[in-house]
Formats: structure tokens, C-alpha cells, sequence
């Protein structure tokens, strides 16, 4: 693989000077779309840091000659953003840690207690998959309209837990792991609870963190549903609070936003550069069950 | 019943299970229980909705008083039908979906193929090709926003003022935005299909000389017939229910030519207050979905 054999190669054989111009192709067209995939994440950080008169300069600027956290101390100084930011982390936690216990729950139920129906059950969750989130729309608003739910961290979190895939992926995951260990452990006289508790969760750890991140980022980003529910300014998640952001200043300024969309999105591609495998793991669990 | 069982778990188990076997009445309750939280928040917000939202499609729905609510039949569906809002805005939403559909699949499987080469800075690659996966909609539709404005990156480069205020350039620049953003998930996912194809299968075809092309079109395409069809129709029926990136980007603009037909359910619902009339609007949009789904599995044929 040296690039001395490769060179070699090339006055060797004339076969392989194919081979390698396909390599030098390979190269540009990987790292070229790479670079314009990058293009906008460094317009984003760069306009962030950019003075005044950077950003409003005739020719757009990549780079900011001109430092300054302005942007940043107007943001914190005009807008709610930091409540946000906490709201964002309280809804999204909150969704993670319900949806972990009753998917798990309902899993353990489903691939490893015999009661009538499971089966017509799954199928149904399996089938319910088909359902596109926006039919509901309308009549889960009336739903959680009805229960009083407008303006709760609950009218998201309930309609959020609803999703089947995270019972699927860890219906998927149930059926790859022996069950010899929960029945030795019925065979204590363990409960079928603490069998869950104790043995069970446990065994799943690494499904429940892959499915616990997807969630966990899924909620933090979600837009429709916090956006017809949190009617107060206080209320709003990130999502929700830079549209009106943008909305509220009548004219786009682009400092302001950009800098609020780094805000928005840092802290999750921090997690994404920490956790990445974790993630991987989770969007491949939902290829391979479909 | 309970016979049935206690026989079924001394077979699966051998004899000696008498343990586990004594008590399945025990073994129904533990396991509804179990299965009862989520059933629970289930049933009221996604199979409960499901039938309201049937239900309210033919009704004029009356949002404060439910019960003041004027039963129409097939009413709204037939007003449907002949509302050219309506036709706008599926023929902005199929225009949408032929602007991003066969990038991002194609996209995504030329780049998964790319990366899974042995090339240097793997990692890095698939990071970048990632990475737009954990961004919000916001982030995503306010960021393409500047990028596309008059005095913004595209419009200094590529020419054509503030796409977004243009007539024929608003919706692609929505669709650029979007494939940007969407690539990502089916990027992970073919990765991961490619790299479960045998090298086995290509080590036999290089034996028998047969060019890289070949082997493309033999083996890895057939080998990755199912995470393929998945990934159309997930694609599919993504971009059919785009709504955050018009939404913020263009509103809908310029003169209803980004106006999506989620975009017009989410303003009949929520401005207009027709509750009823976007119940149908969902119902549609959810009959034409089921009819794309199995329109692609059929042709493009899945083993599962």
C-alpha cells in the first residue's frame, strides 16, 4: 500500500496506472464531498464569531478577521436561551428515561411471558409502523387538548412514547439473547420483576444506551409537536425558540441566528463525537428489523 | 388453556420446570402488566388517534365543543378532491420528493460504497457524512436559510439572488437543504448492508475475472436488496411528509409554490381551524403513502 510500490506499480505494469488514477478519483470525490458537506457547519461557526461589519460585508466571508463573542452576550442578554437550552435537556430526558422502561418493559413481556394476544399484539405494533406521524397530528392535538395537556411537558413527552420503534428494536435485540440465565434465576424463586430488574435490564444494557441516545436526540430536535404545544416564550425547547427567533427580529439577523443554531446544535455533535458508536448501533438496529 | 401451556413450557424446557410451569395464570397477569404502560400511552396517542382522526374526517369538527360537530359522510373528501389548494400542494410535495428521493439514495449508496474502500481517514469520512444526522430542523432550515439569502454563500457563488424568494429556485434549494440533512441515515445504513456482504463472494468473482462493474452489478446490488428497498421507502415517505424545512425556509412562498401537503394540513388544521377537513387531508396523504410503500416493495421486490 506504500506510495513506493504504488509508484513502482505504475511503471510495471500499465494495467495498474488504471488502478491508480481510479484511487486518485476515489480520493477527490470522497474528500471533495466531504469538504462541501463541512462548507456549511464552518459558515455557521465562522459567522458566529464575525463582527458586524463581517457579516454584513458584500462579499461573504469565511473566515472572521475580526473575533467577537457579540453575538453571544446579545443572545444571552435578549432572548431566553438559556431556559431553553434547560427545557430542552429536561424534555429530553425525560422522554429517554419513559420510553427506556416502558419499551423495555413491554419487550420483556413480549418475547418472554406467555400471555394471550402477545402475538396479535406485536403484530399490531409491527403494522402500526406503516402509520405516518402527520395523520395524527390533528387528532392527538385534540387528545391532548382534551386531557389538558397544551402547554405541559407532557402533552410532548406522553404523544413522544407512543413511537413502536423503540419496542421493536428491543423486541429484536430480546430474541438474540439466551434465556438460560432468567430461568435459572426463576428457579431461585426470583420474581419475574426482580428477574426484570435484576437480570434482564442488565443483560440489555448496550440496547437500552444505543436506543436511549437515538431517543434522547431524536426529542431534543423534535419540532412539530413542542411547537404546537409550548405556547409560552418560557416553555419553548431550542427548536422551537430559534424560529421565533428569527421570526421575532422581523429581518434575519444572521449573527444572531447563526449563533443561536451553534447553541443549538453543539452540544448534541459533542455527544455525536463521543458516543458515534452508540448511534451507529441504533440506526443500524432499525435497518435490520424492517 | 392453561393445560396447553403448562405442556408447551415442559416441552421448550424439559421436565423439571415445575416451577415455572405451576402458575400461568400468574404468568398472564405478570405479563400484562408488563405490557401495560406501554399499551396504555399507546392506545390514546397513536391507535386511538388513528380511529378519531377516521371519525373526525367526516364531520365538520367543531374544536370547542366537539359535540356541536355537523356529521358531512364523505364530505370533506369529496371537497378534497376539487380544492386546487390541495392539488397544489401534492404536486409541490411529489415535485419535492423527485428533487430529493434519488439523490440521497443514490447519494448515500455511492458514498457508502466509497467509504467502506480501504481509504484512508475512514473514520473521518463517515464522522462528516454522519454528523448532519444529529441536527434539528431548525438548525438545518435557518443555517441553508443564510447560505441561500441574497447576500448568502450559494446565491456570492452559484448566481440567482435570494433563492429562496424565487419562484423556481425556493423549492430546490429546500430540496438541497434536505438532502444535505437526510443523507445521512441511509448512508449509516448502507454502510453497514455493505459491510455485511461476504468478501468471500468477490474474492470467487476476481477469480473468475470478472470486472469490478460486474461485480457491482451481481453481487453487491443483489446482496443489499433489502437494506436498498428499506431505504427507498423510508426516503419515500420522509420527503412525501416534509414539513419543517418549507416551514421555516419559505413559509409556503413565493405564491404557494413550497406549500407542501403537510404544510397545508398543518395551515387548514392550526390557522384555519378545519379540524376536520385535515383530519381527511391526513387520511389522503396516508392512503397515498401505503400505495408508494407498496408500490416500491413490489417492484423492487424485498425478501422480508
Amino acid at each position: 500500500m506504500s506510495t513506493k510500490s504504488r509508484t513502482r506499480a505504475l511503471f510495471d505494469d500499465v494495467s495498474l496506472t488504471g488502478d491508480r488514477l481510479r484511487t486518485i478519483g476515489l480520493y477527490a470525490a470522497l474528500y471533495g464531498t466531504a469538504f462541501l458537506f463541512m462548507l456549511p457547519y464552518w459558515y455557521m461557526f465562522a459567522t458566529s464569531f464575525m463582527t458586524r461589519d463581517l457579516v454584513y460585508a458584500e462579499v461573504p466571508h469565511l473566515i472572521p478577521w475580526d473575533l467577537t463573542f457579540y453575538w453571544y452576550e446579545y443572545l444571552l442578554n435578549n432572548s431566553l436561551i438559556v431556559q431553553w437550552t434547560a427545557n430542552t435537556v429536561i424534555l429530553a430526558a425525560i422522554t429517554t428515561l419513559v420510553v427506556i422502561l416502558i419499551d423495555a418493559m413491554i419487550a420483556y413481556s413480549l418475547t418472554r411471558l406467555d400471555w394471550p394476544g402477545r402475538r396479535a399484539i406485536f403484530a399490531i405494533i409491527v403494522a402500526s409502523f406503516m402509520v405516518p406521524g402527520i395523520v395524527n397530528l390533528v387528532p392527538v392535538y385534540i387528545i391532548v387538548s382534551e386531557l389538558g395537556l397544551v402547554n405541559s411537558i407532557w402533552g410532548v413527552v406522553l404523544p413522544s412514547a407512543a413511537n413502536p420503534l423503540g419496542v421493536f428494536m428491543l423486541v429484536q435485540f430480546f430474541k438474540d439473547i439466551p434465556e438460560e440465565l432468567e430461568e435459572a434465576a426463576r428457579l431461585d424463586g426470583f420474581s419475574r420483576l426482580r428477574v426484570f430488574t435484576h437480570i434482564v435490564l442488565p443483560l440489555m444494557r448496550s440496547a437500552l444506551a444505543a436506543l436511549g441516545l437515538f431517543i434522547f436526540i431524536w426529542t431534543w430536535n423534535a419540532f412539530v409537536w413542542p411547537l404546537l404545544i409550548f405556547q409560552d416564550d418560557s416553555m419553548y425547547t431550542l427548536p422551537i425558540g430559534l424560529v421565533t427567533l428569527q421570526d421575532n427580529l422581523g429581518v434575519t439577523e444572521p449573527g444572531v441566528i447563526m449563533t443561536s443554531a451553534v447553541v443549538a446544535s453543539v452540544p448534541l455533535l459533542l455527544v455525536f463525537l463521543v458516543m458515534q458508536k452508540h448511534l451507529v448501533r441504533a440506526v443500524e438496529m432499525q435497518g435490520t428489523t424492517k | 388453556m392453561g393445560q396447553a401451556n403448562r405442556q408447551r413450557d415442559a416441552n421448550a424446557n424439559g421436565s423439571t420446570l415445575v416451577d415455572l410451569s405451576k402458575s400461568s395464570t400468574r404468568e398472564w397477569i405478570a405479563g400484562s402488566a408488563f405490557a401495560l404502560p406501554y399499551l396504555l400511552i399507546a392506545g390514546t396517542f397513536l391507535f386511538g388517534p388513528l380511529l378519531l382522526a377516521l371519525y373526525m374526517s367526516l364531520y365538520d369538527w367543531n374544536a370547542l365543543d366537539p359535540a356541536q360537530s355537523q356529521f358531512l359522510g364523505l364530505e370533506n373528501y369529496r371537497i378534497l378532491l376539487s380544492d386546487p389548494d390541495f392539488w397544489n400542494a401534492l404536486w409541490n410535495t411529489v415535485y419535492f420528493v423527485v428533487l430529493t428521493v434519488p439523490p440521497i439514495v443514490v447519494g448515500s449508496l455511492l458514498l457508502a460504497l466509497g467509504v467502506n474502500r480501504e481509504v484512508r481517514g475512514q473514520w473521518l469520512l463517515r464522522t462528516v457524512f454522519f454528523s448532519p444526522y444529529v441536527l434539528t430542523v431548525a438548525v438545518v432550515g435557518l443555517l441553508w436559510t443564510e447560505l441561500f439569502n441574497a447576500s448568502g454563500l450559494v446565491s456570492y457563488y452559484l448566481g440567482g439572488g435570494n433563492w429562496l424568494t424565487s419562484h423556481d429556485l425556493a423549492m430546490p434549494a429546500i430540496a438541497v437543504a434536505t438532502i444535505w440533512w437526510q443523507l445521512a441515515f441511509n448512508f449509516i445504513i448502507l454502510l453497514a448492508a455493505r459491510q455485511n456482504v461476504s468478501d468471500r463472494l468477490y474474492e470467487a468473482a476476481k477469480l473468475d475475472g470478472a470486472s469490478s462493474w460486474r461485480m457491482m452489478r451481481d453481487i453487491t446490488i443483489p446482496q443489499m436488496q433489502n437494506p436498498l428497498v428499506f431505504v427507498v421507502i423510508v426516503t419515500f415517505v420522509n420527503s412525501f411528509q416534509v414539513f419543517g424545512q418549507p416551514f421555516i425556509m419559505t413559509d409556503g412562498g413565493p405564491s404557494f409554490s413550497t406549500t407542501t401537503i403537510v404544510l397545508y394540513l398543518y395551515d387548514t388544521a392550526f390557522t384555519g381551524r378545519q379540524f376536520g377537513y385535515a383530519a381527511a387531508v391526513g387520511y389522503v396523504l396516508f392512503m397515498i403513502l401505503i400505495a408508494v410503500s407498496a408500490t416500491s416493495y413490489y417492484f423492487l421486490g424485498g425478501d422480508d
